[in-house]
Parts: C-alpha cells; sequence; structure tokens
C-alpha cells in the first residue's frame, strides 16, 4: 500500500508510475548526501545542523523505500523534530558569534589523512559488503499494522526496548546533575 | 502540592468566567463610531479654533478693536487692524488674523473680550497639507457666515 | 486506490485553493472577530463588509521590496518563510475532510502530521536565527522550549485516542466514530471512555493552541517585549509566508482535533454525514482560537512551561493509564 518498489531490471521509462518512483528515490539521496556534504563543510554551526535535518529528511524517505514507514515518521519526528532543533538550540545557547574555522589552526599533521584513510576503509568495507551479500526480496506486507510494532518492540525487542529506556533514564540523571553543579 | 488542585480549579474557572464575558461582548452593538459616515455632534463646551461673533441683526462684528484678545494672547497668534468708523464714534474692524499654527487653545481671548465678540467655534475638521491654511482670516469668516445665514 | 494522474492533480489544486483561501480569509475571520469581541466593525472599507480585505492586504505585501538585511544569514533567511508554510500545506494530505474526501489515507497519518509540525517549528528557529536580531533569536529560544514541552501532553493525549480506535490512521480513526455524538471519542459512551476523554480533548487543545503559537501562548511574537519575535526582520511576502503558516497551523490543529475527538464527519444526530458537517466543526474551533486570543492576555513564559510540565502532562500520562485500564477493564 505505501510504495511500488521498482524490481524490474531495465530501467523503466520515465513517465510511469516506477520511473516516477525511480526519480523520488534519487531525490532523497541526493537530499541525503547533499545535506550531509553540508554538515560537514558549512563555516556556520547553524548551517551545519539544518545540512543534518536535510541529511535527516532524505534518510526518512530512504526508510520509507525500504518500506518502514514507521521508522521514517519517527526519523523525522525525533531526528528533525527533535534533535536537530535541539542542537541547534544548544547552539544559539551557547555562542551567538560562532568562531569561524576553530580548531583548525594547531591541528596534528596526521589528523587529515587518519580520517581520510578512516572513511575511505568504511566506504571500501561496506561497498564490499553490499557487494558479496545475497539480497534477498522481501515480499511486501499488506498493511501496516501498530499493533504489531507494539508487540514487537514489547517482546521480540523489549530488552533493547529496557535498556534504551535505562540510558535516556541516565542521561536525565546526567542532565540533573550538571544542571545541579551549575548551580551551585 | 498545597494549592495545586485549587489553582486547577480556580484557573479553569476564571478562564470559563473571561470566555463568557467576551461572548457576551461579540453580541453587543458597536460603539464606535464611523466617523466619515457618521458626524459627531460637538458639546456645548468644545474649543475649536475662535471666531468672530456677529451683530445678529446686521452681522457686523460685535468687535470695537479694543485689542484686548492681542494683548491677552500668550502665544500672539492674534492680530487685529481697525479705522476709524466713518461717522459715528468708535473704530470698526479691518482686518482680524488668527495664526493657528501657534495657537494652543488656552482661551485667554476669549475671557478677556469685554464685548461678546469672541467664542470658540464648533470646527473640528482641521486638517491640511499646507501650513498656511492655519493662517485664518477670521472677519472672512464672519462673512461667509452671515453669506450661508441668507 | 484510484491512483490515476487527475486524482492527484484534482487533490493537488483543491488542498492549494483550500489553503491559500483559509490563509487569506482566516486572517480576515480574526479582524471581524476581534473587532466583535472589542465592539467595532472592523474592515469594512475594501468591498462589502471588508470582504476584499485580503485581497488588498496579499497585493500590498506582495509588492514591497523583499528585504534582506545586512548581516543576516541570506540563504535560511530567504528559506525559513518557505519552510514554515510548506509542511501545514503537506499536512493537508492525510486529512479525512469525508468518507470520500482525501488524498492520502495514509496508516500513519497522525504520526506524520506531528512529524510535519515539528518542521514548521524548526523554520521558526532557523528564522529567527538567520536575522542575527536579538529579539528574533530571544523569541525563537522561547518557541523552541514553548513547542517542546507542549508537544509532549499532545502525543500523549493522542495515544489515548490511537488506543481507543486501534489505528493510527485518520481516516479509520474518524470511521470508529461514526453513529451520533455519543461514539465521538469525546463523549464515547462504550468502555465509559466518556469519564476521561474529555480531559484529553481540553489538554489536546489547549496543546493546540499552544503548538500553533496563538494568544495567549504567543511568546514567540510578544508584541510588547520583542518587537515582533522570530519575523522582526522579515518584512513584504516573507512576513506574508510566515502569517498564512500560522493560519494554515490553525486550520489543521482544528482538522486533527476535529477527526480525533468530535467524529469526522459525522453528524452529532446520525443525519446526513458529509464534508459539511466537517466544515462546521473545524470553523467552530477556529473560532474558538479566535475567541481564545481576543480573551486572555499573554501569559508569562515560565508560566506557560509550569502549565505545561506541572499539570498538562501528569493529567496526560494519568489520563493515558485509566484509558488503558479501561479498555483492559471492559
Amino acid at each position: 500500500m505505501q510504495t511500488i518498489v521498482c524490481q524490474t531490471t531495465a530501467a523503466p521509462a520515465l513517465f510511469t508510475a516506477e520511473g516516477m518512483v525511480g526519480v523520488i528515490f534519487l531525490l532523497t539521496v541526493t537530499l541525503v548526501l547533499t545535506g550531509a556534504v553540508i554538515a560537514v563543510n558549512a563555516q556556520r554551526l547553524v548551517r551545519a545542523v539544518a545540512g543534518l535535518a536535510i541529511c535527516f529528511t532524505g534518510l526518512a524517505g530512504v526508510y520509507y523505500f525500504l518500506l518502514s514507514p514507521f521508522l521514517a515518521m519517527m526519523q523525522l519526528l525525533i531526528y528533525v523534530g527533535a534533535v536537530s532543533i535541539l542542537i541547534a538550540f544548544g547552539i544559539m545557547m551557547a555562542d551567538p558569534e560562532e568562531k569561524r574555522g576553530v580548531g583548525m589552526k594547531n591541528r596534528s599533521p596526521l589528523a587529515g589523512p587518519l580520517a581520510f584513510s578512516t572513511g575511505a576503509l568504511m566506504f571500501a568495507a561496506l561497498t564490499v559488503l553490499g557487494l558479496k551479500t545475497q539480497w534477498q526480496v522481501f515480499p511486501r506486507q499488506g498493511t501496516f499494522d501498530i499493533k504489531a510494532v507494539g508487540m514487537a518492540l514489547l517482546t521480540t525487542h523489549s530488552l533493547v526496548f529496557e535498556l534504551i529506556s535505562i540510558v535516556l533514564l541516565l542521561a536525565i540523571i546526567g542532565a540533573l546533575v550538571l544542571a545541579q553543579r551549575g548551580r551551585n | 502540592m498545597n494549592g495545586y488542585w485549587s489553582d486547577i480549579f480556580i484557573g479553569s474557572k476564571s478562564l470559563v468566567t473571561g470566555l463568557l464575558i467576551t461572548a457576551r461582548e461579540f453580541f453587543k452593538p458597536v460603539v464606535t463610531e464611523q466617523y466619515p459616515y457618521e458626524v459627531p455632534t460637538m458639546t456645548p463646551l468644545f474649543r475649536g479654533h475662535i471666531e468672530l461673533i456677529g451683530n445678529e441683526e446686521t452681522g457686523a462684528p460685535n468687535c470695537v478693536v479694543c485689542g484686548m484678545c492681542q494683548r491677552a494672547c500668550p502665544s500672539e497668534c492674534i492680530s487685529l487692524d481697525g479705522k476709524k468708523a466713518e461717522g459715528g464714534k468708535g473704530k470698526v474692524l479691518i482686518s482680524y488674523m488668527l495664526d493657528f499654527t501657534k495657537c494652543s487653545l488656552c482661551g485667554s481671548c476669549v475671557e478677556s473680550c469685554n464685548f461678546n465678540a469672541l467664542r470658540f467655534s464648533k470646527e473640528y475638521n482641521l486638517a491640511s497639507f499646507d501650513k498656511n491654511d492655519f493662517i485664518m482670516d477670521l472677519l472672512k469668516r464672519l462673512e461667509d457666515q452671515n453669506r450661508c445665514k441668507q | 486506490m484510484d491512483t490515476s494522474i487527475w486524482r492527484a492533480l484534482f487533490y493537488l489544486v483543491g488542498i492549494m485553493a483550500f489553503a491559500g483561501l483559509n490563509a487569506a480569509y482566516l486572517g480576515w475571520c480574526e479582524r471581524k472577530g476581534a473587532a466583535r469581541i472589542q465592539r467595532r466593525i472592523g474592515p469594512c472599507e475594501a468591498g462589502y463588509g471588508g470582504l476584499w480585505q485580503p485581497l488588498a492586504d496579499g497585493l500590498k505585501l506582495m509588492s514591497k521590496q523583499l528585504l534582506v538585511p545586512q548581516g543576516v544569514d541570506g540563504i535560511i533567511f530567504r528559506l525559513a518563510p518557505v519552510l514554515a508554510m510548506v509542511p501545514a500545506i503537506t499536512s493537508m494530505v492525510v486529512i479525512p475532510f469525508s468518507e470520500n474526501i482525501q488524498a492520502r489515507a495514509m496508516e500513519l497519518s497522525v504520526l506524520l502530521l506531528f512529524a510535519l509540525a515539528s518542521l514548521g517549528m524548526l523554520a521558526i528557529l532557523l528564522g529567527g536565527w538567520a536575522s542575527g536580531n536579538k529579539y528574533a533569536i530571544i523569541s525563537s529560544a522561547r518557541a523552541v522550549s514553548q513547542n517542546l514541552a507542549y508537544e509532549i501532553p499532545m502525543l500523549v493525549t493522542v495515544i489515548t485516542v490511537v488506543m481507543i480506535s486501534g489505528s493510527m490512521n485518520l481516516r479509520e480513526i474518524a470511521i470508529d466514530q461514526q453513529g451520533g455524538f455519543w461514539h465521538w471519542n469525546i463523549f464515547r459512551l462504550e468502555n465509559g471512555h466518556f469519564l476521561t476523554m474529555w480531559i484529553s480533548f481540553i489538554i489536546f487543545f489547549i496543546c493546540s493552541v499552544a503548538e500553533t503559537n496563538r494568544a495567549p501562548f504567543d511568546m514567540a511574537e510578544a508584541e510588547s517585549e520583542l518587537v515582533a519575535g522570530f519575523m522582526t526582520e522579515y518584512g513584504s511576502m516573507g512576513f506574508g509566508l510566515f502569517m498564512m503558516g500560522e493560519y494554515l497551523n490553525i486550520v489543521v490543529g482544528a482538522c486533527l482535533t476535529a477527526t480525533l475527538f468530535l467524529g469526522g464527519w459525522d453528524c452529532p444526530f446520525g443525519l446526513t454525514p458529509g464534508v459539511w458537517w466537517f466544515l462546521i466543526k473545524i470553523y467552530v474551533l477556529i473560532f474558538t482560537f479566535i475567541w481564545i486570543r481576543w480573551t486572555y492576555p499573554r501569559t508569562q513564559i515560565y508560566r506557560l512551561l509550569n502549565l505545561s510540565w506541572k499539570i498538562l502532562i501528569p493529567f496526560s500520562l494519568a489520563n493515558l493509564l485509566i484509558t488503558a485500564a479501561l479498555i483492559k477493564v471492559f
């Protein structure tokens, strides 16, 4: 019901439903990449956050294509709607006049090559993994079922669910401790 | 928890009261005056700029050119001129200029006049693009009023 | 579902027209409503009863120069008004106006609406920051802390509705409430939900007033303290888009309230359900928004946050538990 996944080998014509789906998919991927590039390269921190928000929006689109609309909506709601906003909020509270190129002057000569090689290694590994894996096509599910998500969260993945709530609890306690220290 | 529930209760009650008041006002008639379409009638004590009072029969100004108003004016906005009356005694007014740009509507001129020759007009539509429009020839105004009366 | 291109085009044009007309004429309604409450006449010069006023305002805004002051972050400054407007229009896609009038009956439409609402918040934040103006930044900070605070009780109350209907599809939630007002979520007799759902409704309504930054929660554009808040540096159509976005958010909020709690397109007495009942409901709700705005003065930011954290959130959580218990017990 949600998306039509293109499974044909030949590229479909542009003005068919599949063709438009392909164009939209390319758009979402472009959004992810553009957002990521902006986030990394922006001079101003708030622009970087805006880039991050764009990237997250694109990612939500990708999730949607992966037949996971629930995750896509959560991505929008939590990452774009809360995480990006909190980061931007923090930046605005912290320093109104951002200093350009902070930490660029006395960096280690190894930093560039190291970062680059890490990135390249990661990319190579993921590429190899992607090419080697035998991808199997999952059948499209009929309708999305909110009950199924609830059941899965509270039975199959209940341990993960609880662990995440412990992480959140720790985060809250940490924030309280920090705030208390700031007050004294 | 002290006062928590009472805060909620009293707060909600006052919010509803407020809404009811505005709802009531919503259906009451309009109180504002739609100025260009509805012209207000001025109250008897309204103080516009001054104007001359004419004799009720002849229409000639009551002014005897004593100059009291000119002297009483703190901002020197009145300038008047008269000449010897032909035949009779006393003077006749030949010009009475009011510089309304300086006038603060204090009313000293009206108070100082002993001959019932000055009063406040009921004029309130005073707006112009030209400053010179506010240097008024009150004698001419009186003549215009007389013409309108006839 | 019919996938013809004409259907998509029809809905695109229809939604644009609905959004545009509402954004334009709610301004007029607001001014007329304010005037009536203050016992004035309101706009009356342009056309009969001032009905051409939105057109005149729009022409004025469009013919003004789009001024980008020095020292602002140009790109974000220009993009923020668009970002304020787009999610509001997009939200209309999933709103069920009647049984047969809905652009897309998405399964997760409730979630989608909230996701889009949080995008609108991003617009305020970025617009305020990009202006490079102290008032604008203070205003964005207020708007964000306010919206984050009110999103929590809002989502929690929505969960109660989702639990009762067993679906996140607005269409199914509305269908679930068909058949007279005693089936509506707010007065629902079944399982004794009427005991708590009216509290849910009130919490939801307060939150939607706060989420749309309307008075008495208009901390973001507190004229008396912050000039015009995040809109201080905006003129012409940049300001116009923010205003239209605000009014569209009100429309979306009213649609959501009507669908979640007031039975969607259902008639209270089971007669001739249809799109007109939905429209009547949303305009009554919108009138209530206007009524509230011209009744209450602006609150303080601290009180605003206290209201959310100390009253609305505990109440909505308790409500959630009671509703769950009612579903389980009966």
